[in-house]
Order: structure tokens, then sequence, then C-alpha cells
């Protein structure tokens, strides 16, 4: 059953249309947005979260330019920042869904730290990191993940330095979840989501995404072409194993699935000594707080 | 002997790291304990060990707030720190020391004897020794020099040596054992009148009264990145986070610091940052952020002398302007500044009210001097300020819609509430210009949208407090008129001069942006020698209020050099105007 059929049979549809939109739309035409949007959409409510339980955190950017398009508690914050903003959200509600999206251009480039260290702390969020390989809504210049070679905006030559490979960077940072899905197939992205928010730390999802303005290295068709599925391809492929997970981002081929999970590894929650995941939430703890027995140290 | 106030200056001099803190906290615990009141602050390089610093204590039966620049007792440990401080000696003072090898310091004995100067001395290494304690334990042989001198009883000192090493039950007795060679080795030079009432204090210093304010003015997040000198901050609230559930994150730099802070406010509970000059700067762009999504947001700017790393362990006044423009864009934002721990614990709270109340950016201004001051201060009053968070709640939840979150008004200020509160009546919160529910509108409304955010200032600066006036209210001999530390020089200025039949008064701004000039103008028109005093250099409020009125100041009092405003910096001044 495809998820568009699950969602109908649920009757969880109203739920779909929650998050829908009556909004123009400002990406391009044939922009990966769209199907990303729709298979976050579909992934919520095929889990059950209704916008009461959800907070969207965008960056800036064309993912950012969603931020209105989501119908829900949304906050669109600074570019490259947004994964310490969604950080602070959820320490804030615990028990909510936050969801951060950002491009290539915010996380490899402005908040490139921020990635290192929101994998260190496994903060509780779902990231989408939407990868273009370009910076778009400035007119297509490179970004630290643009192919060498490729003419850009303000590289008339062509960019002449090699990319980072992303996913490598955050495997060798000890992630404790990273997929990868693609614009290009609905269905996957929308499974892949589904399993992010059922993570409890930090979930990297890699979404490779067409750009038909400023990308013409990686076009939709192209990955049509290319992507192959982790599990079709390496039916005895673990995910636990990070070795075998560093060894498949090191292909150039856009192998998709479950790259690597660590169910093990604490979350930033989970490790701070004082605090229990049944507590309340900061939300529900504003009160005056007795500091007494502490000036009586004094 | 003893000065103005009963006031009795004590500095410890020594090598930074040899322990001179543990000798100056000992013996001011150990004065508080006795009823007196005592200021005390430390002078040391941002190095953790080598170089010279000094441990300054005032200490007097009667209430003082600041220091004197000034020695009647000086304490030193090595000959560099003896060296570079030996001059802040008043000439008769009394000189506790504990060389070994007197031949070392001919010269400085010499000087002393020229300058009428008592020596006090005993081998400290050696005696801590011949009781059978260890070379640290010099320092504990001092402590009892300094009490006998002071001609106090030794059980007094005793107990708190007791407190301190307590935890070492084995090195204890060797510990008291030092302390009474010491105490028994020297005798009496300047016996302190003891306090009349023995009320209790605590001796505590400014960033940990904005620690205590923030945890009980309901603070569930903090969020910081060390930077001298607001690090301790985050200190005392790791340490109380196990009692109180606080959640307390070191980030990884001040901008993610700036960026979870916003995060939680967003998400509904209360949290704070705090930081130096050099952190604020990386937090500007969040602070213009907060500006655009009205949402609040509390930070506190612990100065130090810049620009760029400046003098990373000094004191100044330099980010007024910072905090007032740091962020680009215009937008409504509060500037309070804190002045003594007392007010910093009430001020942290009001300022998470008012941030609450205007949805904007509050910047809490403290510096060095009050940041790491320690004062013997009463309990804090508790419950005094009671929590507002100006949210929607309970049944008024049901009648809100989606567009009331930015709705333009003519007083700029909104309804907000919790995200999830209402499932239906969702908003965005838009870095982006946006319309009444935060969806992005670059139509020319988006200028009404603008002009509300900025004319919500003008709501701010009408409700806010005026500054207060102390000493007499009108016709003084002189005037001044400052924010943050210089309060507590003034107030010591004005009882010490007030004994003299001089008349000063002190027009102290605590919130200082969006300023209030009323009774400023008439403080003007009440007093006609009206001094600016700030520790800068440009007289950033002065400026503030040179363009915002027209007043002009007779004089200006301003100081740049890292140290804060001693008593003889007003005494000279006010002499001289």
């Amino acid at each position: 059953m495809t998820n568009t059929q699950q969602i109908a049979s649920a009757g969880i549809a109203h739920q779909y249309t929650d998050y829908e939109t009556d909004e123009v739309m400002t990406w391009c035409g044939g922009c990966g947005n769209y199907s990303i949007q729709n298979a976050l959409k579909r992934a919520l409510s095929l889990e059950g979260i209704d916008r009461a339980n959800v907070i969207f955190c965008f960056d800036v950017g064309c993912s950012g330019n969603g931020s209105d398009k989501m119908e829900g508690y949304t906050i669109h914050g600074l570019h490259g920042r947004v994964l310490p903003l969604a950080a602070g959200v959820k320490m804030a509600q615990h028990n909510t869904h936050v969801i951060c999206e950002a491009g290539d251009g915010a996380t490899f480039s402005e908040g490139a730290g921020h990635v290192v260290h929101a994998i260190r702390n496994d903060y509780p969020v779902l990231f989408i990191h939407h990868d273009n390989q370009n910076y778009g809504l400035t007119t297509g210049q490179c970004s630290s993940l643009t192919p060498k070679g490729c003419k850009m905006n303000a590289a008339p030559e062509g960019n002449p330095i090699e990319p980072l490979n992303p996913l490598e960077v955050v495997l060798s940072l000890k992630p404790s979840f990273v997929a990868r899905t693609c614009c290009v197939d609905t269905e996957h992205m929308t499974e892949t989501f589904q399993k992010a928010l059922n993570h409890k730390g930090f979930a990297f999802v890699e979404t490779l995404q067409s750009c038909p303005t400023y990308n013409k290295h990686t076009t939709h068709e192209w990955y049509v072409e290319n992507i192959k599925f982790i599990e079709k391809e390496f039916p005895d492929y673990d995910p636990t194993d990070i070795w075998q997970a560093r060894k498949l981002v090191d292909n150039t081929v856009p192998y998709l699935g479950m790259i690597y999970h660590n169910p093990k590894r604490e979350s930033f929650l989970e490790s701070l000594a004082h605090k229990d995941k049944n507590d309340p939430m900061l939300i529900d703890e504003v009160q005056q707080v007795d500091v007494g027995n502490f000036m009586a140290t004094l | 002997m003893q000065t103005k106030n009963n006031r009795t200056r004590i500095q410890i001099a020594g090598q930074s790291g040899a322990g001179l803190l543990s000798v100056g906290l000992i013996i001011i615990r150990a004065l508080r304990d006795l009823g007196f009141y005592a200021v005390a602050d430390r002078e040391y390089p941002s190095l953790i060990k080598g170089g010279h610093s000094l441990f300054t204590i005032n200490v007097s039966t009667e209430k003082i707030h600041s220091l004197s620049n000034v020695a009647d007792i000086f304490v030193s440990i090595d000959k560099v720190s003896l060296t570079a401080y030996f001059d802040r000696l008043k000439e008769g003072g009394i000189w506790i020391h504990g060389y070994e090898r007197l031949a070392g310091i001919k010269d400085l004995q010499a000087k002393a004897k020229e300058r009428n100067i008592t020596e006090v001395h005993l081998p400290t290494r050696s005696t801590a020794k011949s009781v059978g304690g260890n070379d640290l334990m010099q320092n504990v042989v001092l402590i009892g020099m300094i009490w006998k001198v002071l001609g106090l009883e030794f059980a007094d000192v005793e107990e708190e040596i007791t407190h301190k090493f307590g935890k070492r039950p084995k090195l204890l007795p060797f510990n008291i054992a030092a302390a009474k060679a010491g105490y028994d080795g020297v005798e009496t030079q300047q016996k302190l009148e003891l306090p009349k009432t023995k009320e209790r204090r605590m001796i505590i210093d400014g960033n940990h009264a904005i620690a205590l304010g923030a945890v009980h003015g309901g603070v569930r997040a903090y969020y910081a990145y060390p930077m001298s000198p607001s690090s301790t901050i985050l200190t005392h609230m790791a340490d109380m986070a196990k009692e109180t559930g606080v959640i307390v994150k070191q980030g990884e730099d001040e901008i993610t610091v700036a960026n979870l802070s916003m995060g939680s406010w967003y998400g509904g509970t209360r949290s704070m940052c705090g930081t130096s000059g050099g952190g604020f700067d990386l937090m500007t762009e969040t602070v213009s952020l907060a500006g655009i999504i009205e949402t609040p947001w509390v930070c506190a700017l612990v100065q130090r002398p810049g620009p760029a790393t400046g003098l990373p362990t000094w004191t100044g006044q330099g980010d007024l302007k910072l905090a007032i423009h740091g962020g680009h864009g215009e937008f409504a934002r509060i500037v309070v500044s804190v002045s003594d721990p007392t007010d910093a614990f009430d001020i942290t709270q009001h300022a998470l009210n008012a941030a609450e109340k205007y949805q904007c950016p509050v910047i809490i201004l403290s510096d060095k001097n009050i940041a790491e001051s320690l004062v013997t201060v009463p309990e804090f009053e508790k419950g005094k300020i009671k929590i507002e968070r100006s949210l929607v709640e309970g049944k008024e939840l049901e009648t809100i819609k989606s567009t009331d979150r930015y709705k333009i008004t003519e007083s700029g200020i909104s309804k907000r509430w919790i995200p999830g509160s209402n499932v239906d009546e969702y908003y965005f919160a838009n870095g982006d210009e946006h319309d009444e529910m935060g969806r992005l509108d670059e139509s020319e409304a988006a200028g009404d949208m603008y002009a509300k955010r900025v004319r919500k200032l003008e709501t701010i600066q009408s409700e806010l407090p005026e500054p207060d006036i102390y000493g007499t209210e009108k016709d003084a001999d002189i005037s001044f008129v400052g924010w943050g530390s210089t309060k507590a020089t003034i107030l010591d200025m004005i009882s010490d001069y007030a004994e003299k039949g001089v008349k000063i008064n002190y027009l102290h701004y605590t919130w200082v942006h969006p300023i209030r000039t009323e009774k400023l103008e008439q403080f003007f028109t009440d007093n006609c020698n009206v001094h600016l005093i700030e520790g800068n250099y440009n007289g950033q409020l002065g400026k503030l209020i040179e363009k915002e009125t027209d007043l002009k100041f007779t004089g200006k009092l301003l100081k740049w050099d890292g140290r804060p405003f001693f008593l003889e910096d007003l005494e000279n001044y006010i002499n001289n105007n």
C-alpha cells in the first residue's frame, strides 16, 4: 500500500490537509521542495502528529521560504542557525516533535560548526538537510557541496574547489541516526521521515534535492536514473556498523535508505543526569523557585 | 587611625594562583560573621598562574559600597607584587609580610621606614613548617598575622579556617596550628572596633546575584559560552541545576547560545544567556531576530574594556552603545543596568517580566566590578517581584485568532501564546517581514508592521521606571548622573561628604534605554552643578542625554583604564569641582 493509500484508508486525510496551505507557492516549477514538504506532511499524518505536537524551525534560503507554507507553529530564524534554534525549542517542549530544515549553504558553510555540535550533543530533533548543491535563493552561487568544475554564479570558470562529502562529515561525528533520501521519490522520503520522527536523538536526513534553475549537474532526471536503494542493493547491509556506512557514502552512487543508526546513543536530554523524560516540559515549570537554601550558604 | 565611615582598608598582593584569594575570603567571611560590612574585589591579569594580583578588602562597622585605592594594611606574599603595589600603602600604614630572607628586601624596608610604615614580619614558610605544616600553609600563617594585627579574637578566625579546610580533617589541625603561630607571633597594631549589632548578611558578587535572580525569576534554561567576566554566571547556574532542575548548557559559541535561548523563549519557557562584549557582538544578529519575531530574549552583558580582547579581567562601561544599537534594523529593545548584587537579583527578574510584556530583547548590563566584587548584603527578598508572563492562557486561548499574534496595535504590543497551546490558531514567528499571523509579506503594507514594532519603543519608554535620585533632592553642591557600577562609589561619597557638610546627590539610570528624561530635566533644574560619571572615554550616556535633551553637563568624570572608580577618584574630582 502506498502512503497515499494508507492515509486514505486510515481516515487521516484531514491530518494531512491540516498542514496544507492555500498560499501561492514561491518556489520554481520543478523544485524539489514541493515533494519534500508533501512527504513531510504525509509522514506527520501517518505518525498521527497534529499541529499541537510539532514545531517547525526553518533556516534561511529556498527551504526556508517554506516556513509559512506548513500550516502549523513555525519559527523562521537566521541563516545557518536553525540547529541551535531548534535545540532550544526542544528544551522548552521536550514532548513536542521539533523539525528543522536547512539547505546545504546554511548547513555546511554558514552554520557548519552547529552541525558538529548538534550531532555531538545528539539534540533530539529531526533535521532535514535540503541538499541541492548550491545557493538557490541568492541566484546560484557555489556551496561547499557544489562539485568541482561546475560553472556557477560568481564562479564563471567553474568551481575550483573540491566539495565536501556531507555524509562523510556527519559520520565522522558519531551520529545516532543518518538516512539519505531524495526528492524524486516521495514515498521513500515519507518512510524516511517517519523513521526519523521515531528516533529519540538527532536524526540527520540527507535529502538530495534537484534545483531546476541553478543545478545543471544533478538534475531531477539525473536522480531518477541514478538513485539506488540500500535495501535492494545490499540485502546484508547493517546500519549499525559505522564502517559499512562510511564505505557506503564514499561511493559516488546516491544510495538511499537507512545509512547509520545507533539506538544506544544517549540523546542530549537523556544525558542530563538531573532531568527525566517524565519531567514536565520547561514551559510548565516557569515559577518562582525558592533560592533560600542557596542564599543560606553564602 | 581608621578613615571615614570607620573604614579599614586591607590589600593583599601576591602571585596569581598563589592562594591569596582564599586568604582574602577567609578574612572577609570571618569579619562578616562578626557583623562587619565589607566590600572586596580582586585585580588580576588574564592568566591562571603567574603575574601578580591584588585582593582588596574594605571593612567597616557602617554600611559601605565601594573601595578605596589606598591601603591602611598591606599584606604581601612575594617581591614582584610587593614592588608593584607597595605605593598603595599609605604613609604610616602597616605592612604585613612573610619573607624568609630579609636581605632581599632591604631597599623596601628602608622605604617603609622613610614613610613611617610599621613592619609586621614573621617568616611564614618556616613558621608553617615549625608547627608541622607544609609550604602552602604559609598563607594560613598570614591569616593569623592579619587577624592579630586587627586585634580580633583567634577563635573567630579559627571557625572560618575550620569551615574552609574541614573537608580535609587530617590537615585541619596543622592549618589551625599555622594560623595560631602567625597570630601569636605578632602584635596587635590597629584594633578594630566591633560592630554593635550582628545581623545576618551574605557575601555575594553580582554574577551570583544574577544567577539567583534568574532561577528565582523562573528561568528554566541558561545558555552561555565562557567569557570573562560573565563566566561565573554559568558556573553558578550549573551549580544550582541539580537542585532546581534548570537546564544549563555551555554552547559551542555565542551565536549558538543566543539561538538556543531564542528557541527556548519561542518554545514558551523562560531562558537566559550571558556573555561579555565580544560574545555579544556575535549575538547581535539574534537580537535583531528577537526584534522582528517579537519574542522575549534576555542576555546579561557583563562588560570589560574592549575593543577586541581588550582587558579581559578588568572593568569598564564601554558597551552601552553596543547594547542599545547592536543588531541590524530598527526595532524596540530594553537596556537595563545593574549596580550591585541586591539590585542585580531584582533587576534580573524585572528584565524577564519586561521581555515578556513587551516581547522584545532585554539586555542586562553589568561589568567586571559588579560581577566580581564581593559585598556583604542582607539575604535578598524573595517573592517580591511576581512572575508576569503576559501570555494568553486558560480560557482566553479559546478566543484568539492567528492574526492576533502580530496584530497591528497602537501600543505596538500584540498577544502572544505558547506554540501548541491552541491547535488551530497557530502562527509563524517569521524573521522575514510578515503580516499579522506571521506570513511572509513583501507588499507595501509591510511598512505598517515595521512601524508597529518601532512604535513599541514609545510604549516602553512611557512605562519604564524613571531614574532614581540618591542624596539630597535639590540644591546639591555637586551632582552626578550615571548608570551601573558608579552608584556604589557615589553612595559612599554622599555619606562621607555629608559629614563635612557638603551636599552631593546622584541621579542613577537603572533603565537606560529607551531613556526617560523628565526626572532628569527636573534634576538639572533643581541642581546647578551637574556632572556626568561614566566608565568609558566618550561619556556614552552623557552623549545620549545631550542628544535627547538640551541639557549640558558642567563636567564629566570619565575613566577607561580598566579600573573601577575608587573613592579617591571621586574625592579628587569633587574637591576640584
